[in-house]
């Protein structure tokens, strides 16, 4: 590689790099998160207030439902498995942005009980902060703002890799720990970054298609399609494969539709039953489940007739797709990490933690490259403003996610059921400690805040096992911790993170009082004694 | 060898530009070209998928190009061969 071409890529990665950086850093740790997401919702959840229907009771309750309430027939979800995020058996909302859906169970007396009651999901929140990196507003404007963000880190991906490409042998595999302080860091973001690169590649092109495709297939159906693209996507809609038929006609039970679909598909382990138009010939179901043989996106889903009985469509089951639907099922489990179960879900909450490092080492590098040293016997140095600045909006701003995520899911907890709205809630408490976060982080200094904010995060994570302690030793706080294992997994990730978070806040203590003084990372009385002398 | 130009505005928008047009060129021709052509169901996904990976290696590699002027030059070539190609098929396979 020509040297010339090496030193432009390097101010290719450089402005790409930093401009990406932070937002990146949130979405790649609330993302981690997101990996976990059924464990964190088992978590946060209480145990319903009414215990739930017995599966076997189904067909009793779908009828019974029916018949008190017809309106739910256009449209409602049966339950299938019975951990504790699932707080009902049956449900039905009015339109997708309904928060407050009806629910149904039977009595003991086999009497119908409906309620509606507010819901809201602590992971969905989470999520979001994934997807939009916490930039407020309408979801669509986070999402599009970090399409572009996605475009920008995968050209400071490539251009990243033609740096090192060079010297790639030569420096891959050393960690040069030493004096040389900003030596180190770069080996270890060289190393992070060249041994994840497929993983981030990966990352990047999907997030780009995930937050863009509403402009891309405008794109597509303006240029190539010539505006037959919604007939086309009509015509593979799934849930067109069973046609209009408003006769009434009798459904066959729950119990034999799932023998059905175990049939066409026999690893495929349903979790829920959506129902369209029940009671009529022309009714639907869409039986939805995970199948860990196969690469899938998210969860995967066959059409079944509740009428006759025969499956409609399988372009959505794993396993049983087409070409076309299965590569792109491919390529979204390659984001979502659902294939190959718990082992792979580990993987990517580690790669996704890793690039969350990569990005904040970014930072620091560049902060670093524009450091004034002190000159043996010269004057003090004051470093420059735009270090300054820079230093403490990372600090800030990745700190400060890392606490607000923690702190919102701890309340999150001691809310549920208390308040009314716990949506407005989820993000009052977010913003309230990511602002915080960064203004204080802009008030100290870096070389302050990051000791400080490391503090807060240790003593935010370890309030979710804290919380779960509580829980259970006090049950009059009525918050009922989950004794699951998926739960406690929460509870012991989180206690480890701590841990982690003590570690750094004392080094990064050591390295403000005792650390070089001409950094913005040393103690500004000591940068002072430094002016004095 | 004559030292690589740096101009960032031009090469950047090409690759922007011209790479995103270049994207949505292939994929159409994939679109068009792959079996069972334009209207197969469920093939629009993947046409879509397409599109990132092209745009962003074109928009990636473009600072290559010795100039700026040359970006646009081949770039700009290769959008019209593309475009060339999806104008025959509307017109060939219809």
């Amino acid at each position: 590689m020509r040297s010339d071409v090496v030193r432009l890529y390097k101010v290719v990665h450089t402005w790409t790099g930093i401009t990406a950086g932070m937002f990146l850093f949130i979405a790649f740790y609330a993302g981690s998160i997101t990996v976990f997401a059924e464990p964190l919702a088992r978590w946060v959840s209480s145990p319903a207030p009414v215990r739930l229907t017995a599966l076997a009771q189904s067909d009793e309750l779908i009828a019974r439902t029916l018949a008190a309430r017809p309106d739910a027939a256009k449209e409602f979800t049966l339950y299938l498995t019975d951990t504790e995020d699932v707080w009902t058996r049956l449900t039905w909302r009015k339109g997708k942005d309904d928060k407050t859906p009806w629910s149904a169970e039977l009595s003991p007396a086999g009497e119908v009980r409906l309620a509606q009651s507010y819901r809201s999901s602590l992971a969905d929140f989470v999520d979001n902060i994934h997807r939009t990196a916490g930039i407020p507003g309408a979801n669509d404007i986070g999402e599009t703002i970090m399409g572009v963000v996605s475009a920008v880190y995968a050209v400071a991906l490539v251009s990243g890799l033609i740096i090192v490409l060079p010297s790639l042998v030569k420096d891959l595999f050393a960690l040069r720990v030493g004096a040389n302080l900003k030596r180190m860091w770069l080996d270890a973001h060289n190393v992070v970054g060249v041994v994840s690169l497929p993983f981030h590649i990966v990352i990047a092109l999907s997030a780009v298609v995930f937050s863009l495709h509403d402009q891309l297939y405008d794109a597509l159906d303006y240029v190539v399609y010539d505006g037959r693209l919604k007939s086309v996507m009509a015509a593979s809609n799934p849930f067109n494969s069973i046609k209009k038929d408003e006769r009434p006609a009798p459904m066959l039970p729950v119990n034999t539709l799932l023998e059905r679909v175990k049939a066409a598909s026999p690893s495929f382990v349903p979790v829920e039953m959506r129902y369209r138009n029940a009671g009529l010939r022309g009714a639907s179901v869409q039986v939805w489940g995970h199948d860990t043989r196969y690469m899938t996106r998210g969860k995967g889903f066959a059409v079944i007739s509740p009428v006759t009985g025969e499956i409609a469509n399988t372009d959505y089951l794993p396993g049983r797709e087409g070409t076309w639907t299965g590569v792109v099922a491919t390529f979204f489990a390659l984001h979502f990490a659902t294939f190959g179960g718990d082992a792979v879900r580990v993987c990517y909450f580690l790669l996704g933690v890793a690039g969350a490092f990569l990005f904040y080492s970014g930072n620091l590098l560049w902060i670093e490259s524009r450091r004034r040293t002190e000159r043996r016997n010269g004057g003090p140095v004051i470093q420059k403003t735009s270090t300054r600045l820079m230093s403490a909006a990372t600090v800030g701003v990745c700190l400060g996610a890392i606490c607000a995520i923690s702190i919102t899911i701890v309340a999150a907890k001691w809310l549920n059921g208390r308040v009314a709205n716990i949506d407005v809630w989820h993000n009052g408490v977010y913003y309230a400690v990511f602002v915080a976060s960064v203004l204080w982080s802009f008030l100290r200094g870096a070389a302050a805040a990051s000791v400080e904010l490391l503090w807060l995060a240790a003593i935010a994570a370890a309030a979710i096992p804290f919380t779960t302690l509580f829980s259970w030793t006090s049950p009059a706080l009525g918050m009922q911790g989950s004794a699951s294992m998926a739960a406690l997994g929460v509870d012991l990730v989180a206690l480890s993170a701590a841990l982690c978070f003590v570690w750094m806040a004392r080094s990064a203590a050591h390295r403000v009082e005792y650390g070089p003084a001409d950094s913005v990372w040393s103690a500004s009385h000591r940068q002072l004694q430094e002016d004095a002398r | 060898m004559n030292q690589i130009r740096r101009d960032w505005v031009s090469k950047t928008s090409a690759g922007v530009i011209l790479g995103f047009s270049l994207a949505i060129g292939l994929a159409g021709l994939f679109a068009w070209l792959s079996p069972g052509g334009l209207a197969t169901p469920n093939k629009f996904q993947l046409v879509m998928w397409l599109i990132a990976p092209i745009w962003l290696t074109t928009l990636t590699l473009c600072f290559f190009f010795s100039s700026g002027m040359r970006a646009w030059l081949w770039l700009g070539g290769v959008n019209l061969l593309a475009y060339a190609g999806l104008f025959a098929c509307r017109l060939f396979l219809r």
